[in-house]
């Protein structure tokens, strides 16, 4: 059988570009591989390849020739479990440092503060503090030294720079005490300030690593709905159990009542109730029979049926999900590079006010000069620490993308939930947006002889059963109640916008829209326009059946409104944002739907870049333009406007192409997505500002500026505890994002 | 005898040429390589041993780009 797999699979092995380059070079090279494309950021490849040519575990012998590895023996799911099980391990080991470092700590803070006299207690400091520093707090040093090798720093730097020179003038006052006490000072030591330096921070990283691991929740929750295993149905009719990752497109599966379906598909025989409310959004569970479509991770309830396995692996409905959440989640919104730009300078900054308050102190402050110029630097480098600054915005874009998630509301990156809630402008597509894009026929008037009508009617189900207009669906469904057959035609052709031509027995048959009648000519009788105009008034849309010389009938169509549109359209005018309407359709249509949905402008007969065009009309007016649309004929005007939305059960081009795609296709879910944005923002500036205060209040303090009216100095351990306390706050202040309404 | 062939290369970094240091090692008319990464074109200097009847640049060119990487003569 030939088939072509397309797979993603992770790559080891890959350290610059020019490696990534050479792994797909060599994956293109294999007999079989249609095309290979290395994502070097994930270290992963989407290899698409002739399964009867060439095998997964021979492009991994391939790339192990030289040096790489491809992952084939995990399939996705595995992969995951195995990365969340070592993100679980990693918390338990800080975990259990976190604990050890303060069992270590504890004595010397006591010891510290109540019994310095203590005989041999610099010693017994100097004894414990040693594994805290050199054991638990080994990860800061060694990755300051990676960043010193690379030119750069980062909150480590400081960890590192603040406990290793309180940790080395300890040290150097433990061993050399007479160094100070000949000068007639006391030899001070800082062992408590570096261990519990040390200690806060472990702790605050921990509560930080655990609240990051809350954050993805939403994904979970979605990777839970892929079953493990089905039953396969084998040709001779016996089952067998097999994991899901061996399904493969064309096997016929079966489906028991209560269990989740494995992959999209289409039923074969047998029936049931198909719940797909994760979907669909649609609490009634839909009837599943033969030929009805089903997809992963929706649920049987009741009577078992077998289905035809059609997308497998990453390309189920379900999958896309998780995979354009999990992407939006890792993606950058602008004001993060913004943050990453702070960060980058912000460190070099610090190190220099340390300097500058050490020298500060060495030149005015007195006999302790010496140990109140260090005490003091160790402190601003402490405070300073900007980890809460690196979490401000991926934790916020983090839980606000999963709570959409939650909601139905599938945003594709970062940039559009930090746009949306700017948007004052609303396009809305007016079929499958406004209504419920399920047109259908509700009068029909045949100008032909009645013994001509069974013939034309043949010719006019074949025209429309090669159309792909949603118009088409509607005659045809009409027609086929009436049982009529198709016949043969030729020269088939769709003309953009007007309709569809055809030729039968040399006749030229025509099936459009008024304009597509003006072309060819064809003129109506006053009664008839009376009559086009009736039912025009009525949202309905008149499409023409002619021939080369006369019309033969008239479909009048309507498309019902949604239910929701109204109030929804009415929440986004509340909000203050200037609501549109677009259609191809005619304008007597565009009036009457406007009109039931309070929509003030709207535009009928618009082509497909027309729409476009008008979205670049009001982005010149400076507008923050918004698009919702669901149709192939949208994805231009969604591609240019500022925020995108997708409405669900639209065309895969439009999801693709949009930002923001809603799953289910109710437009009460946009005011929602609006809010949502809105308080994604309002959290990246709450914790922003958490990150930023502690510094702009402790970096002050820390180098001492009080002390001179009321002799106040930052003890270094407050300051490792205010820092802890910044992060956890911008890290907690994210998670409420999850338990706020944003009905 | 031996002959001095020089070709502009994509091996980028340290990595890169721990991929294509094995195929290089192994080729037996290839005395002696190196490969410049520093330089912009990642130049790759290769020493042939003429007395081999396999040596070409051909050869070299074949043997780099089945590790992936691209490579032309300068």
């Amino acid at each position: 059988m030939e088939s072509v797999i397309k797979n993603s699979y992770p790559v080891t092995g890959m350290s610059c570009a020019s490696c990534a380059g050479s792994v797909e070079n060599i994956l293109k090279a294999q007999d079989g591989v249609v095309n290979a494309q290395v994502n070097f950021a994930s270290a992963s490849v989407l290899v698409e390849y002739q399964s009867s040519e060439v095998s997964a575990e021979a492009l991994k012998t391939a790339l192990n020739g030289v040096g790489f590895d491809l992952m084939i023996e995990d399939d996705q799911d595995d992969v995951r479990q195995k990365l969340e099980r070592q993100k679980i391990g990693e918390l338990n080991e800080l975990k259990s440092h976190v604990i050890q470092s303060s069992i270590f700590t504890f004595p010397i803070m006591i010891i510290a503060m109540f019994y310095m006299d203590l005989p041999y207690a610099n010693w017994i400091m100097l004894g414990l503090s040693v594994p805290v520093i050199f054991i638990y707090g080994r990860r800061f040093f060694i990755s300051a030294y990676q960043q010193v090798k690379i030119h750069k720093t980062n909150m480590d730097t400081l960890v590192s720079l603040s406990t290793g020179i309180a940790f080395i003038f300890s040290l150097f006052n433990t061993l050399f005490p007479e160094y100070w006490t000949h000068k007639g000072l006391e030899a001070h030591v800082y062992y408590e300030a570096a261990t519990a330096i040390i200690t806060f921070i472990l702790l605050g990283k921990f509560l930080e690593e655990k609240a990051k691991l809350n954050t993805s929740s939403a994904i979970k929750k979605l990777i839970g709905m892929q079953p493990k295993t089905v039953i396969k149905v084998a040709q001779d009719g016996s089952e067998q159990q097999i994991p899901i990752k061996n399904v493969m497109k064309g096997d016929l599966l079966l489906v028991k009542p209560g269990e989740k379906i494995p992959v999209d598909g289409r039923v074969q025989d047998g029936s049931s109730f198909v719940d797909e409310s994760m979907i669909s959004g649609e609490p009634v569970p839909v009837e599943a029979v033969a030929g009805h479509a089903v997809f992963a991770g929706t649920i049987n309830q009741k009577g078992s049926f077998r289905f035809v396995a059609e997308k497998v692996g990453s390309e189920t409905v379900l999958s896309q999900i998780i995979k354009m959440v999990q992407e939006a989640q890792g993606s950058k919104a602008p004001v993060q590079k913004l943050v990453d730009k702070i960060a980058g300078i912000f460190v070099p900054i610090v190190i220099g006010i340390a300097i500058f308050t050490s020298i500060v102190w060495l030149i005015f402050g007195g006999e302790e000069a010496g140990t109140m110029a260090m005490l003091a630097s160790i402190t601003v480098l402490i405070i300073a620490c900007p980890c809460a600054l690196g979490l401000a915005t991926p934790t916020a874009i983090m839980v606000g993308v999963g709570r959409g998630a939650e909601n139905n509301i599938l945003i594709k990156d970062a940039e559009s939930l930090e746009l949306a809630h700017k948007i004052n402008a609303l396009v809305l597509d007016k079929t499958g947006t406004i209504t419920e894009g399920k047109p259908v026929v509700t009068d029909v008037i045949w100008l032909s002889d009645k013994e001509e009508e069974v013939t034309l009617k043949q010719i006019l189900y074949s025209i429309e059963k090669r159309s792909e207009h949603p118009l088409a669906g509607a005659v045809i469904n009409k027609l086929e109640n009436e049982k009529i057959e198709a016949v043969e035609i030729d020269g088939f052709e769709s003309i953009t916008g007007r309709g569809v031509s055809a030729t039968v027995n040399n006749v030229s048959y025509f099936v459009g829209n008024q304009a597509l009648l003006k072309e060819q000519y064809a003129s109506l009788s006053e009664g008839l326009k009376t009559k086009i105009n009736a039912l025009q008034d009525n949202a309905k849309t008149v499409i023409y059946f002619t021939d080369n010389k006369q019309v033969l009938a008239l479909f009048a169509i309507t498309d019902k409104i949604k239910d929701t549109s109204k109030q929804a359209i009415h929440t986004l005018r509340e909000q203050g944002i200037d609501v549109y309407m677009l259609t191809g359709d005619n304008e007597q249509t565009a009036k009457v739907v406007a009109d039931q949905v309070d929509i003030l402008h709207y535009k009928a007969n618009m082509m497909p870049d027309e729409k476009a065009k008008f979205v670049e009309e009001l982005q010149k007016k400076g507008l923050i333009v918004g698009m919702v649309g669901d149709g192939i004929n949208d994805s231009h005007a969604l591609a240019q406007a500022d925020v995108s939305i997708a409405m669900g059960k639209g065309s895969d081009i439009a999801i693709d192409v949009a930002k923001i795609a809603l799953i289910t296709s109710d437009l009460n879910l946009i005011p929602k997505a609006l809010r949502l944005s809105k308080q994604t923002v309002r959290t990246v500036k709450q914790n922003l500002f958490w990150a930023f205060i502690y510094n702009l209040i402790g970096i002050p303090l820390a180098a001492g500026v009080l002390y001179a009216f009321n002799g106040f100095m930052l003890n270094p351990m407050l300051a490792a505890a205010a820092m802890a306390f910044s992060s956890v706050s911008v890290v907690s202040n994210s998670l409420r994002l999850k338990w706020q309404s944003i009905n | 005898m031996e002959t001095v062939l020089k070709f502009k290369t994509s091996i980028n970094c340290g990595s890169c040429v721990a991929k294509v240091s094995p195929r290089l090692n192994d080729s037996n008319f290839i005395e002696s390589w190196d490969v410049d990464t520093k330089n912009p074109d990642k130049i790759l200097t290769v020493h042939l041993n003429a007395a081999n009847p396999d040596a070409s640049s051909d050869a070299v060119q074949a043997l780099i780009k089945g590790t992936g990487f691209s490579i032309e003569s300068c």
